[in-house]
């Protein structure tokens, strides 16, 4: 295989404050392992977002960053074009939130998202949601249990037409309605989460579904080392959210 | 009558607290400030103004190099001083109602209060305090579990100076967000102090637009720019209006010239002659543990500390020609919870040093360098990652509570046989 993929990173200076430039890192890692080149692009304001690409990432933020990101992403919608042509999109946090159909400016006013998910964002005046994040997937993303840190105010409604990406075991996620709580959204090769970590570290399968969504099947990677060290700490977040569980 | 009253429950809170932190130092359980500090503010909740009174007081602010710029500024301010500080890095309410607790009751009038001061608590100690001086360094991203938003900081900390006309502001000209905070203040020296990382600071703290940089530069397209600095660095040159002053400095890497830079303007503020503080400063070597070298397990160990992405971009420059390094990663309170900032720090930088991953976050480390491609091995313990170098020269870089972990453990405090009490004040320590 020498096939090229485009790995789009969109507004890391405005989106990407927890960590999350590291999903970028893994994504485009992954992809090299399995013998593609990767064009990789980081995309910030002022510079036309590429609408060809194959993946595009986008991260968490503070609120002022996040409105304007919104903003700009509604230009011409690239995003969606792009999905209309295949690609896969991974946002986390305030990235997942701007996708939705609406979400709270720092002034409590509503602000439109792109609509990409069947989701609401709405204020909340509970306690923020921070902590080890577990959630049991939608069974046919064949996937394991996913682990993240959680780190946002907002809580988000999933509609009756959209589909979260599973059920919270341990800490809010969506923090939305009674339990059981539910994290994210998926739509198509679109997903979003609350997960930081950032979600790819702590969950390299979710990378690769994400990859294969666009490429189609793909190989084990062979990099034992590289595997170990996901392995060791995939367990040893399970262990965390474990005890956090026990203590609550 | 109550006057009276006040005094003698001060005087009593402070001999409590004072006894407390003997206890908790002989014992090994830590520098024996905070928890001391709650205590007498238990007792006497307004220990801070009463124990300040008659001191003129300066303040340090700014998310990385507090510590070191407080050290180097009372080193050069006792060129004519005598000064109060808390430079065990105890810098929230607690910790500074305990070094002032310390302040001998016969005092001269020469006496300066240097505290250095979290950043979300400068505004609520200034008003305690009320500082003559307030230095502030740099904001940028740190515990983010904790502290949620940077430009929350800043622009608290504009509201709290454009209200105190009466404090003479030192603050870095690089740092977009410092200017933001201290823009509105009556006096400002600028110091050109550098800004390495200068990911949190791209969005414009006025209008939200995108700030351009250039070298030494930056401005934005509504008006707000740099200010042109009084204090700048040319080599290991500080120029002062129109004077050089030299700066020889033991601590290492370019970021202390700036943090010297920065407390010449503090001096600057205080009437202190500047050769005279300078050289003071050059000779400071060790900052609460950090810089110097100890010898360990046969190896020579550089103890560096450091706690977010933009301390580590000053940390790759301090390494040097070490050959291997230890990097302890911790997730207590202390530290922040979540570590997911390491992904922001350009691990690429350590290709070609044998590197070993340690302390209780030491897997999120160890992923995240194999993505950087560099190589290591993993010990939790980081007594034990030392022992495994081959080289003699080694720097450890820790985050907060693994650096303190490992300094008590070559320091001989371990108190292996109360790891529950340790604890315990850990908790009420907080
Ligand atoms: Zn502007």
């Amino acid at each position: 295989m020498s096939e090229g993929c485009r790995v789009i990173s969109v507004f890391p200076e405005l989106l990407g404050t927890y960590g999350d430039s590291g999903n970028t890192v893994i994504l485009a890692k992954r992809l090299e392992l399995r013998g593609f080149k990767v064009d990789f692009v980081e995309i910030n304001p002022g510079v036309h977002i590429p609408s060809d690409g194959d993946f595009y990432l986008i991260g968490g933020g503070e609120d002022g960053p996040q409105a304007r990101a919104s903003d700009l992403l509604a230009i011409e919608s690239p995003l969606s074009r792009a999905i209309d042509r295949g690609a896969a999109i991974f946002a986390v946090c305030a990235g997942f939130q701007i996708l939705g159909n609406s979400f709270p400016a720092s002034n409590g006013r509503k602000l439109s998202g792109l609509g990409l998910f069947r989701v609401e964002t709405h204020r909340h005046l509970g306690p923020r949601s921070v902590g080890e994040l577990l959630v049991s997937p939608l069974q046919e993303l064949h996937l394991p249990i996913l682990s993240g840190y959680e780190n946002h105010q907002s809580v988000t409604e999933v509609l009756a037409n959209g589909s979260p990406l599973g059920t919270v075991l341990v800490g809010k996620g969506n923090n939305f309605g009674s339990d059981p709580k539910v994290d994210g959204a998926i739509e198509g090769k679109a997903i979003g989460t609350y997960m930081h970590g950032p979600a790819f570290a702590r969950n390299p399968k979710l990378c690769d579904l994400v990859i294969s969504s666009v490429v189609g099947p793909i190989p084990e990677i062979e990099d034992i080392e590289l595997t170990r060290s996901h392995q060791l700490l995939y367990q040893d977040r399970l262990n965390a959210a474990q005890a956090v569980k026990r203590r609550t | 009558m109550r006057i009276k009253y006040d005094s003698m429950r001060i005087r009593f809170a402070v001999r409590i607290s004072l006894s407390v932190s003997f206890l908790l130092r002989r014992l090994g359980l830590g520098e024996g400030a905070t928890l001391p500090g709650r205590i007498l503010l238990g007792i006497a909740p307004n220990a801070i103004n009463e124990l300040s009174e008659g001191l003129r007081v300066i303040l340090v602010s700014g998310t990385n190099a507090k510590t070191t710029t407080t050290a180097l500024a009372k080193a050069g301010l006792q060129a004519r001083y005598s000064v109060v500080s808390n430079v065990t890095g105890a810098n929230m309410r607690e910790g500074i109602a305990f070094s002032l607790a310390q302040r001998s009751s016969r005092h001269s009038g020469d006496e300066i209060g240097l505290f250095e001061v979290d950043e979300s608590y400068l505004p609520s100690i200034g008003q305690a305090l009320s500082p003559k001086v307030v230095a502030l360094l740099n904001l940028s991203r740190d515990q983010l579990d904790r502290v949620s938003e940077t430009r929350m900081t800043s622009i608290k900390w504009r509201n709290y100076l454009a209200g105190s006309p009466n404090i003479s502001v030192v603050a870095n000209c690089d740092d977009p967000l410092i200017v933001f905070s201290a823009e509105k203040a009556s006096d400002v020296i600028w110091v050109a102090a550098g800004l390495n990382f200068k990911f949190d600071a791209r969005s414009c703290p006025n209008c939200g637009a995108e700030i351009r940089f250039s070298a030494d530069d930056w401005l934005c397209d509504c008006g707000f720019r740099r200010p042109d600095p009084r204090i700048s660095l040319v080599q290991n040159f500080v120029e002062i209006d129109d004077r050089r002053i030299e700066l020889d400095m033991q601590l290492p890497g370019r970021c202390n010239v700036a943090n010297a830079a920065v407390a010449l303007g503090v001096c600057l503020q205080a009437g202190v002659d500047l050769e005279d503080a300078a050289v003071r400063m050059s000779k400071v070597d060790e900052v609460a543990g950090r810089y110097r070298r100890i010898s360990i397990t046969g190896h020579q160990v550089r103890m560096l500390l450091t706690k977010n992405p933009a301390g580590w971009l000053e940390v790759f420059d301090m390494i040097g020609a070490d050959r291997s390094v230890v990097v302890g990663i911790n997730s207590r309170i202390a530290d922040g919870k979540d570590p997911s900032w390491l992904w922001d720090v350009p691990f690429e930088m350590l290709k070609g040093k044998e590197v070993i991953a340690s302390g209780e976050r030491a897997y999120d480390l160890s992923v995240r360098l194999r993505y950087a491609g560099i190589d290591h091995r993993l010990a939790k313990d980081p007594l034990e990652a030392v022992g495994l170098c081959s080289h003699g020269e080694v720097s450890f870089v820790g985050n907060y509570t693994s650096f303190q972990d490992l300094r008590r453990m070559i320091e001989g405090n371990d108190t292996k046989f109360l790891p529950q009490l340790r604890q315990l004040v850990g908790r009420f320590s907080q």
